[in-house]
């Protein structure tokens, strides 16, 4: 475990030296985390603008907010933590560089999904918690909230990660897998509302099929108190659930892995 | 004039090879383009909750169909030139582009035609498919299909313009992708994507009323819908054909300065 970790602190480090390299990119970074946010705050800002509403799907504007808050963060944790390692793992199969992946004496997986980190996408991560501070700022929120919110949001992270994974694993089969991913982003893109907000057909889909809905719905509701014992139940149980699957999955397409060259 | 033809003739079929050999990943490239459908969801689901059934004369199937319809619309806007300009420029590809007799941004300009091509019968597939989940119905006036066309062909034409302009900043700096993504937020938005125009505050529309934006996206999305008149669609065309003139000049001003400083690098 220890040796885990540290191999994770010598990771982040020639991965952050090798990036300040290219100071230029940090100012094309904001440039894009600004779009990112602009595009969030735009969609929730023109729905409530309209005169008589007071709230979308029963969310007031503040705890939708909230909702958009968790949507930046996980946009943030994805172009941050996951997006850098997981596109590389297709170039990797291409290439063949796979093979020096597979032989080092530590688990193949963990290698694939530290290897890597984009620090310029910071600022998303930084936005998304501002807005969280910010929206919690106008409800009654309590400690015991904040503590599940944690822990749920925890859980959707897994969820995110997993998903990815998944897609990204593919690639020992298709080789290419960049198209799959967009259009993860696009059904993603739904996340930035409470699952409330779309049609009751659409909502099913958002929490059974894809389930986004866990990942900003669900730590918004226990934040601001109104979580239901069955969703926060099922939360770590599809997490738990989905990390299992992509594991076995994982192994089932390193076995079947026969190098770029054979 | 028969030469000239005869370079279009040979680039759309060169292209349109091209892009055929990506027909599965245009109908994925179709479908992540979510953000209308996105929005057309929430307000349906705001207008059905409202009392009255509807948000300022909107019922649930007014929203289907405009939001379906700027998706029709932004499906044939797409333009991707400013990636592969940043490419091309950054290895050097453009390079033997220079030798041939003919400026390299028409090879863009057909590529995307071309595959406007490709896209047109999934895409004709997947909106009445939508249109018949979410209950959307489109206007009867048979003269709404060929003006709406006419005007996503101004539209696309000037939204290239810029795009092909921002791509040739990458003479200059590294992160002109990101230029873009701040440019498309605001023709997002003063489009349409996100509402109809006249749900945005009065000072806004105001502002957007000089800009291309709302009749490249909301303007055509209204005519399919049936609630623009033919008068409102000349008056757009108008306006985009000034715009189309300031963006080839723009374009050509920083295709020259850009293409000077390419040279003076030695590349």
């Amino acid at each position: 475990m220890t040796r885990y970790l540290r191999l994770v602190r010598i990771f982040t480090g020639a991965t952050i030296s090798a990036q300040l390299e290219y100071r230029a990119n940090f100012v094309g970074a904001v440039l894009a985390s600004l779009g990112e946010v602009g595009v969030a705050l735009l969609g929730i800002g023109v729905v409530f603008g309209q005169p008589g509403t007071t709230t979308v799907g029963g969310w007031t504007f503040r705890e939708a907010l909230l909702v958009t808050g968790f949507f930046m963060l996980t946009e943030g944790f994805i172009s941050v933590f996951i997006q850098p390692n997981m596109s590389k793992i297709a170039e990797a199969i291409r290439t063949g560089s796979m093979d020096f992946t597979l032989l080092k004496p530590i688990d193949a997986q963990f290698n694939v999904s530290t290897r890597h980190l984009n620090v310029m996408r910071l600022p998303d991560i930084l936005i998304g918690l501002g807005l969280i501070a910010y929206a919690a700022a106008g409800l009654t929120v309590t400690p015991g909230g904040v503590l599940s919110a944690l822990l749920l949001y925890a859980s959707a992270l897994v969820i995110v990660y997993c998903i990815w994974l998944g897609l990204s694993t593919t690639a020992f089969w298709f080789v290419k897998t960049q198209n799959v991913t967009e259009l993860f982003n696009g059904v993603f893109g739904a996340a930035r509302f409470p699952a409330t907000a779309f049609p009751v057909p659409v909502r099913f889909v958002l929490t059974f099929v894809v389930p986004v809905a866990f990942v900003t719905t669900v730590p918004a509701q226990a934040m601001t108190g109104r979580l239901t014992p069955t969703l926060a139940l099922a939360s770590p149980l599809v997490a738990a659930a989905l990390f299992a699957l992509t594991r076995w999955f994982w192994r089932r397409a390193v076995a079947s892995y026969t190098s770029a060259s054979s | 004039m028969t030469a000239a033809w005869n370079k279009v003739r040979v680039l759309f079929g060169a292209q349109f090879a091209l892009m055929a050999e990506y027909r599965a990943e245009v109908v994925i490239w179709m479908l992540s383009g979510t953000l209308s459908l996105v929005m057309m969801l929430v307000w349906m689901a705001q207008a059905a909750a409202a009392p009255g059934g509807q948000i300022r004369g909107y019922t649930s199937a007014d929203f289907a169909t405009y939001f379906l319809s700027t998706w029709l619309v932004s499906q044939l806007l797409v333009v991707w030139v400013a990636w592969e300009l940043d490419f091309e420029i950054r290895q050097g590809l453009l390079s033997p582009k220079l030798l041939r007799p003919l400026d390299p941004m028409w090879q863009h300009y057909l590529g995307h035609v071309s595959e406007r091509f490709v896209r047109f019968v999934p895409m004709l597939g997947l909106v009445a498919l939508f249109a018949w989940l979410s209950g959307a119905r489109f206007t009867g006036e048979w003269w709404a299909y060929p003006v709406t066309l006419g005007l996503c062909v101004l539209g696309f034409s000037a939204r290239f313009l810029w795009e092909y302009t921002i791509g040739l900043l990458a003479f200059w700096t590294e992160s002109s992708t990101s230029f873009q993504e701040i440019v498309w937020l605001v023709y997002a938005a003063l489009g349409g994507m996100f509402a109809p125009l006249a749900f945005y505050p009065e000072w806004v529309q105001r502002i957007a009323v000089w800009t291309p934006f709302p009749y490249m996206l909301g303007l055509p999305a209204q005519l399919l819908a049936g609630k623009a008149t033919l008068a409102q669609a000349g008056q757009g065309a108008l306006v985009m054909l000034g715009w189309l003139v300031v963006f080839w000049c723009l374009r050509l001003l920083v295709w020259r300065s850009g293409l000077r400083k390419y040279g003076a690098v030695g590349a």
